[in-house]
């Protein structure tokens, strides 16, 4: 598909690069604990890429069969108005090898998914709560080729199994949720960190406390961490950097963190749910380090935005089958420096860093993360799902909370990172302890 | 096409089966800054069948290849049989229709040019760009789309649906030194090319806005009175409300469906809510859900009191209620589910005015716009585009970093006022469910008044 595609182009548009994506993906949904649905879903589609002109248009299609000459037709349309841009594509097609294809996901039977969530299920079940579980399987099959020669692909499985628990007593309603994400079927020993995860946050939120009030040590678990990563995920983007709105544009080189530190974007981490050889504009994957001893190193970029900031694409390219490719992290790896991406520690509250707190909380989720000023680094947020600590113990869940400050002040110093390291989505991260963390109660 | 669906439905030997085509042709152009982005023209199409056999599963199967039509119905019947229930799925009766529906196109989008299209988003970008030296960088965009969509199921139910969208949507960023602020405008219509000219001052008004938060001061966090506008109502009682309204969220689970028991008090005698997929001409109509079954104005809460809720065939045979139409897909790619379609607060009795709503606050704030809103359960934050003092009734200063936080069920029985200035606010983008976003919806609202709420900003 691709080679006819780049073919048809070639007389006709100055350079193009294409991709093409099947996917098939089951998946089952447990709700309230019963299997009601299964289902199968067949998507394939092409996106192309032409240079015409000296300006970048883009097409795409999900037809089977596609026109191809129409297709082409249609991309130099989108170049007649598109941005005026030098676009170079690769021409290398070797590439580091990175597992991303299991036999054991892509053979699962529907039988075996099924047993997977049944057992889930039963073992979350709950006197007074609701379990839902869902077990989605993909297999897919990506190729990438450009008019420089380059041209590469591979084969992937991904598997994601989400579960979580709702409670509701009279007004209060609690939900603890947990998801494993992967390339392979989950481990028994996955399964089980999945169940402990839930449970050990299930128990003490079964009591509510009074929220606490003040400037106070706060533990924000592998969750929790979202609002505080994310402004730095946007300021650490290319995109943002050439936009002029990075706050960390002109920071390369200078100490903006705490020491210990460090960012890194690897999509050949291994077990990592987003590991892939090369990415979807044909540029061979490798480690971007962003930020290492709390220095800032390096950005993303895809190529587009790298050659508008006149520098290299660190391969963060991703493109749908619509739309032109854009700069997408692959996994995102947040720790202490040496100590990153290192197997699932054991699911722990806290991780770890509560006993010399006399009083303080632990932030699991927050309500309203990406709303409002996100890149300037402040937040507010009323908390979804938080405990209080007191004299170094958990002793509940607090409600009608709420929790604020500036992610670069408060990551200037680094009170602790967990001993619970794991990934959660294509991301991983141990809790950290952050000081001074603005808490309100209402 | 139509004989297509209808072979395909006959060789399924499943008790029910329901399949849906969908042909969708969109266009896009993106500014940002002063540069084009991008300019696009996309086809998509696919299909998606639903079986059950009785006692049970959904069996269901999603594709892009249309040929696979036969395979897939054999598919998704394999998968209902593959799973039995002791309970089983049942669905509540509706009428089976017949009907080809095209809505008014008001102009094709697919006869436009799309170097037109980049021209009208260009004046609109311009607009925004013009305003002040501190707007250092805008998004506009331009969408539009026409998707086709056939439906068809075992008990009789054939539909044609043509349906046309476009929406017109900037941001503009303001700067100065180390402060950046933004305003926000979207104007999303189940029209077409001949409702989207003109709104220059629209993008004018909400990047001089973002200039003038530049010099804002933050609201001093605290507890106030706060009235809503338009927007802001709309968007909170879709989000703190409607959500808990979908009956999937109530219908398995008992100690939910005690909580949203129907005679429950919600709110004041004041306080009326509902949901109308039939209201003409807005984002959220449609004549028919994705089940078939018609759409219609649901009422949810009458006199303060809940009296409603919202439901598919399947939580509606649950729950021993009627289906209301709100069994929504965004696309081929999903099944459907429990959605909202146009949600509304109803004007309050006697016409009141907003003026009548600040009149005898001492201190409170006029919350505005909507920069997004987050409901979990029964918690939820909300940040306003901006808002304005209220100082002895009169509206005062303009403030920024006003995001409410409050507990749903305090929060709707504090509201004491409702105004009579009703209008239904067409924003482009939707709601998110499920892994199913953006499906469009509409939000309406006059303005509102809550007695006393917490204003973030300075926690």
């Amino acid at each position: 598909m691709i080679d006819a595609l780049l073919a048809a182009a070639r007389s006709r548009v100055d350079g193009a690069d294409a991709l093409w994506r099947r996917e098939e993906r089951t998946s089952l949904a447990f709700e309230a604990g019963r299997l009601k649905t299964t289902g199968i879903t067949e998507e394939a589609g092409v996106n192309l890429r032409v240079v015409s002109g000296g300006r970048v248009g883009v097409a795409g299609t999900t037809s089977a069969a596609p026109d191809v000459a129409a297709l082409v037709d249609r991309a130099r349309a989108s170049a007649e108005l598109g941005e005026q841009l030098d676009l170079a594509f690769p021409s290398t097609s070797k590439f580091p090898r990175v597992p991303t294809f299991f036999d054991r996901a892509a053979n699962a039977s529907l039988d075996r998914l099924i047993a997977i969530g049944q057992g889930l299920v039963e073992r979350l079940a709950r006197e007074g709560c609701q379990v839902n579980v869902a077990i989605e399987r993909e297999v897919g099959e990506t190729a990438v080729g450009n008019s420089a020669g380059a041209h590469g692909g591979y084969t992937s499985t991904g598997v994601a199994v989400t579960a979580d628990v709702v409670r509701i007593a009279s007004d209060d309603v609690l939900m603890i949720y947990d998801q494993y994400v992967g390339g392979d079927l989950p481990t028994d020993a996955d399964l089980d960190a999945l169940v402990r995860s839930i449970e050990t946050r299930l128990e003490p939120a079964l009591t509510i406390v009074t929220p606490p009030d003040g400037a106070l040590p706060v533990v924000f678990t592998p969750g929790g961490l979202a609002a505080i990563v994310l402004p730095i995920e946007q300021a650490l983007s290319g995109k943002t950097v050439l936009q002029g709105s990075s706050p960390l544009a002109a920071r390369v080189g200078e100490q903006v963190f705490d020491t210990r530190l460090s960012i890194s974007d690897d999509p050949l981490a291994p077990h990592g749910p987003a590991s892939r050889p090369l990415d979807d504009e044909c540029v061979a994957s490798a480690a971007t380090r962003l930020v290492e001893g709390g220095v800032v190193r390096a950005f993303v970029y895809d190529l587009e935005t790298a050659t508008r900031a006149k520098t290299r694409t660190t391969g963060n390219g991703r493109r749908g089958i619509f739309g032109k490719p854009g700069i997408r992290y692959t996994n995102l790896l947040v720790g202490e420096s040496g100590h990153v991406g290192a197997q699932h520690g054991a699911p722990l509250l806290g991780g770890g860093l509560i006993s010399d707190i006399q009083d303080g909380l632990v932030v699991d989720d927050l309500i309203g993360v990406g709303q409002g000023n996100v890149i300037g680094g402040g937040f507010s947020h009323p908390v979804g799902l938080a405990y209080r600590v007191q004299g170094g113990a958990i002793t509940g869940r607090v409600k009608d909370a709420a929790v604020a400050g500036n992610v670069y002040e408060l990551l200037k110093r680094i009170g602790g990172f967990g001993s619970d390291g794991r990934w959660l989505g294509s991301r991983w991260s141990p809790s950290l302890r952050l000081e001074g963390v603005s808490v309100a109660r209402r | 096409m139509k004989d297509r669906l209808a072979a395909a439905l006959k060789a399924s030997r499943a008790d029910y089966t329901e399949i849906r085509l969908e042909r969708t042709w969109s266009s896009a152009v993106t500014f940002r800054g002063r540069r084009l982005e991008t300019a696009t023209v996309s086809e998509d199409q696919g299909g998606f069948v639903r079986c059950l056999d009785r006692g049970c599963g959904w069996g269901t199967a999603s594709f892009t290849s249309l040929d696979a039509l036969p395979a897939m119905v054999a598919r998704a019947h394999e998968l209902s049989r593959a799973v039995r229930l002791e309970r089983p799925i049942r669905l509540a009766d509706t009428a089976a229709q017949e009907a080809d529906v095209a809505l008014d196109l008001d102009g094709d989008v697919r006869g436009i040019s799309l170097a037109e299209k980049k021209k009208l988003i260009e004046v609109y970008n311009g607009a925004m760009l013009a305003v002040s030296d501190a707007i250092v960088d805008t998004q506009a965009v331009y969408r539009d789309e026409v998707s086709e969509v056939w439906y068809v199921n075992s008990e009789g139910a054939a539909l044609a649906q043509v349906r046309p969208e476009v929406t017109v949507s900037g941001t503009a960023i303001a700067r100065r030194d180390g402060t950046i602020e933004k305003g926000l405008e979207s104007i999303g219509l189940r029209r077409g090319w001949n409702s989207v000219h003109g709104l220059e001052e629209r993008f004018r008004v909400v990047a001089r806005r973002a200039a003038d938060l530049l010099d804002a001061p933050r609201v001093q966090g605290g507890a106030y009175p706060v009235i809503l506008d338009n927007e802001l109502a709309g968007v909170f009682i879709h989000e703190a409300f409607g959500h808990l309204s979908e009956a999937d969220f109530v219908y398995e689970n008992p100690q939910a469906r005690e909580m949203m028991t129907l005679g429950r008090r919600f709110g004041k005698p004041v306080l009326n809510v509902g949901d109308n997929g039939a209201a003409a001409g807005l984002r959220g109509t449609l004549p028919f859900d994705d089940e078939g079954t018609p759409t219609q104005d649901t009422v949810l809460i009458r006199d303060g009191i809940l009296v409603g809720r919202l439901h598919s065939r399947e939580t509606a045979a649950a729950m021993s209620e009627r289906p209301t139409g709100n069994a929504r897909a965004m696309s081929f790619r999903h099944a459907p589910i429990v959605r909202m379609t146009n949600t509304y607060i109803a004007p309050g009795p006697g016409g009141a005015t907003l003026q009548d709503l600040i009149k005898d606050v001492k201190v409170g704030v006029y919350a505005c716009g909507a920069f997004g809103g987050q409901t979990m359960l029964e918690n939820f934050s909300f940040t306003a585009a901006w808002g304005h003092m209220i100082r002895d009734g009169q509206i005062a200063e303009l403030v920024k970093d006003v995001v409410l936080a409050g507990n749903l069920f305090q929060t709707l029985d504090r509201i004491d006022h409702i105004a009579g200035d009703f209008t239904w606010n067409q924003m482009g983008g939707g709601c998110g469910k499920g892994g199913q976003f953006p499906l469009p919806v509409t939000e309406g609202a006059p303005h509102v008044r809550i007695e006393e709420i917490l204003v973030g900003g300075d926690v």
